[in-house]
């Protein structure tokens, strides 16, 4: 393996990679002093896609900041406002019916699927192969379709509201739904003998980017990111929520910390998901989507609230000021891709450049949700 | 002696601006350039459903140097207008931008009152020819961008209007 | 548990013990025909997790941050954000520290401070936690509370040269 030459601190020159880069999954920029192909040090620079969401949301009422969820991560845009709904209703003190709560937990499970389609198809890109994309996205759209005909949107939804949901699910997503899980299986052992097993993809990620369990813990990473270095941390398991304690489903955990674990971690989470919405599917109670009594006006009692989601991109945390009016004091949106980004800096220090761009690619980035 | 025609110039170009217009509609290619959700549908319009490549367009040039079309997908911060500015300068003439979604257009959902951030549409800054809103807009939408930019760029129509008929 | 540890640690930080009891943020009736509101003190609060979502409340000083922060960090707690709350009608900023636990013993603690508005400084965590750095980076670029001691304070989300602080109730864009 080739090692850099030792250079005088003036001979170093930076390289600036991004805003616009097809491999920086959005407007991000990473200012990289380099020795060669070394990186002696990275700088991220973010915030060029800041659109102000908590700002709106000291200035919009509750039900006017529901669409804005979506906008943040629109690859898994519904566990975000799976989160926000939860914390308001906690706040104020809103029942959900039981169906509602499952039909939830099924669209947020087949949205995780959606996302994690859409990162392998840009993952396996970036590094240089194009066909896994095309598969990918032809999966991605069977699931679109389903939740287009429930919600109305292909990718920003608005659909949950707080209490429960503005539209049922009919039989028709049912057949669909149920049709599309073993179609998705047969997919996934087709992707596993397309991309895993192949020997330039494992070369391009065995032993890349090791990440230790206390580098974790310092900048507070989830999801695959922390699953990938042997940390078993899924909120749905370690702080259960909505009707996630009545599945059965694993959390994959790898413990070998570089980049190819992370990626076995969301192809296995894909399989777990699909377990939850057939799960769903068998256990789903009839009933009223929307509960009985619901106050006209959203108004929390004054105080703090806090309620982490798990999202596909890891612990997603809302905390919500409010003083007793119909405008949120302080809603502070905890982005679980901020804390996942904020340790390629430190991480990437004395990698090759084309390593470092699996490396971003592994930690998957959605950057509106980084500068939100 | 009669009159003789003689041509105005040696070479006629009219015919061959024709052609080469016809074959700039038919292959415009597009800069990689998602800013944000637009940018998702961009690419979903490129795969395997809804299919790009049947008009030309599905060959994403990452160096604004290469590319006829500057497809701006997503919302336009105030710090990211100076490198959108320097791409539109870096592609070469000649050249077309297309404003994908209501953030491109005039800010979308993010021009409140109190905004600190954005800009609001791409055309204060940019000369856009063609307007796609929807938010985002389906990839329907973007092909029938697609279909508008190339009627700005050759007189040639892919089929017969229906209403004009 | 813990959960008991940790608020043990937390609770030796403040000179006299304090009264567990439900916190008082939740204004009932009765409440609201008193006079206004005391300022809460420094001290520690256990919280209905059902009701709030977390556990333990410290309200800390400045000073005592790196202290209780420390405990935090020898019990494997990781930082899952920082952030600040303007309350102008006090004429103070509050920074709030969250906390959580990877493993099953779940515990989520949340450590807050006070300080003035006109001249808001708290020391910096990034010693203790190194993703720190970007939490305090943009508490401070929507807020302007200054970090004393962190590494490189400059805006994250906002250009480079912004000198306004988006999130204080009394800006104007």
């Amino acid at each position: 393996m080739n090692s850099p030459i030792e250079l005088q601190p003036d001979e170093t020159f930076v390289l600036n990679v991004g805003p616009q880069h097809p491999a920086t999954h959005g407007v991000l920029r990473v200012k990289m002093e380099m020795n060669g192909e070394y990186i002696v040090n990275a700088e991220t620079v973010i915030g060029y896609i800041h659109r102000m969401h908590e700002k709106m949301g000291e200035t919009k009422t509750y039900p006017q900041f529901l669409m804005n969820l979506s906008r943040m991560d629109y690859l898994g845009a519904l566990g975000y406002s799976h989160g926000h709904v939860l914390v308001v209703e906690k706040a104020a003190g809103i029942e959900v019916p039981e169906r509602a709560e499952y039909i939830r937990a099924i669209m947020v499970e087949l949205n995780r699927i959606a996302s994690h389609l859409f990162w392998f198809g840009a993952f396996v890109m970036d590094l240089g192969g194009f066909s896994p994309l095309m598969y990918a996205l032809q999966d991605r759209e069977y699931i679109l379709d389903m939740l287009e005909a429930v919600t109305g949107s292909r990718l920003t939804y608005c659909y949950f509201r707080f209490g429960g949901l503005y539209n049922d699910i009919d039989d028709e997503f049912i057949a669909a739904a149920r049709s599309f899980i073993p179609r998705m299986r047969k997919s996934l052992k087709k992707y596993d003998k397309l991309v895993t097993g192949n020997v330039i993809f494992r070369k391009r990620l065995e032993g890349i980017a090791p990440l230790s369990k206390e580098m974790c813990r310092k900048y507070g990473a989830s999801s695959a990111v922390a699953r990938g270095s042997g940390i078993n941390f899924d909120v749905r398991k370690n702080e259960p929520y909505s009707v996630y304690p009545e599945f059965d489903f694993d959390v994959p955990v790898f413990h070998e910390c570089d980049s190819l674990a992370r990626y076995n971690v969301r192809m296995a989470e894909m399989e777990q998901s699909l377990r939850i919405i057939e799960q769903g599917l068998d256990k789903l109670p009839d009933g009223p989507i929307m509960p009985a009594k619901k106050p006209k006006l959203i108004k929390p009692p004054a105080g703090d609230y806090y309620q982490a989601v798990e999202t596909a991109r890891g612990s997603f945390g809302i905390r919500l000021v409010s003083d007793g009016g119909k405008i949120p004091y302080r809603l502070k949106l905890r982005s679980p891709t901020y804390s996942n980004m904020h340790l390629f800096d430190e991480a990437c220090r004395g990698m090759m450049i084309m390593d470092a761009l699996a490396f971003m690619g592994s930690l998957d980035l959605v950057i509106p949700e980084i500068d939100r | 002696m009669g009159t003789q025609n003689v041509p105005s110039s040696v070479v006629q170009f009219a015919l061959a601006d024709k052609l080469i217009n016809i074959g700039r509609a038919n292959s415009l290619w597009p800069l990689t350039f998602g800013i944000a959700c637009c940018a998702i549908e961009m690419m979903a319009t490129g795969c395997a459903r809804f299919d790009m490549s049947r008009f030309g367009a599905e060959v994403f040039r990452p160096s604004a140097r290469q590319s006829d079309v500057m497809i701006v997908a997503g919302t336009i911060t105030k710090k990211m207008m100076p490198g959108i500015k320097t791409l539109y300068d870096q592609m070469p003439e000649p050249k077309w931008v297309m404003a994908l979604g209501n953030c491109a257009i005039s800010g979308g959902p993010f021009a409140f009152e109190g905004q600190y951030s954005i800009i609001l549409g791409a055309d204060e800054f940019l000369p856009v020819d063609v307007y796609v809103p929807g938010c985002p807009p389906r990839p329907e939408a973007l092909l029938q961008g697609i279909i508008e930019l190339e009627h700005l760029v050759s007189d040639w129509k892919r089929w017969k209007d229906p209403e004009a008929a | 548990m813990i959960c008991e540890k940790t608020k043990l640690a937390l609770q030796n930080l403040f000179p006299a013990p304090v009264a567990e009891e439900v916190p008082a943020e939740d204004t009932g009736e009765e409440k609201d025909k008193k006079a206004p509101k005391q300022p809460r003190l420094n001290g520690l609060l256990e919280c209905d997790y059902a009701v709030h979502g977390y556990h333990l409340d410290a309200q800390v000083a400045p000073d005592q941050l790196l202290n209780a922060v420390t405990i935090l960090d020898e019990s494997e707690f990781f930082l899952e954000s920082i952030t600040g709350v303007d309350w102008i009608k006090d004429n103070q900023l509050e920074v709030v520290y969250d906390f959580c636990r990877y493993d099953f013993d779940l515990c989520r603690v949340v450590i807050r401070t006070r300080v003035d508005r006109e001249k808001p400084s708290v020391p910096t965590i990034t010693g203790i936690f190194a993703g720190a750095n970007w939490h305090e980076r943009e508490t401070h670029e929507f807020f302007g509370i200054k970090f004393a001691g962190h590494p490189h304070l400059v805006p994250l989300l906002l250009p480079e040269d912004a000198d306004f602080h988006p999130l204080l109730k009394d800006f104007k864009a």
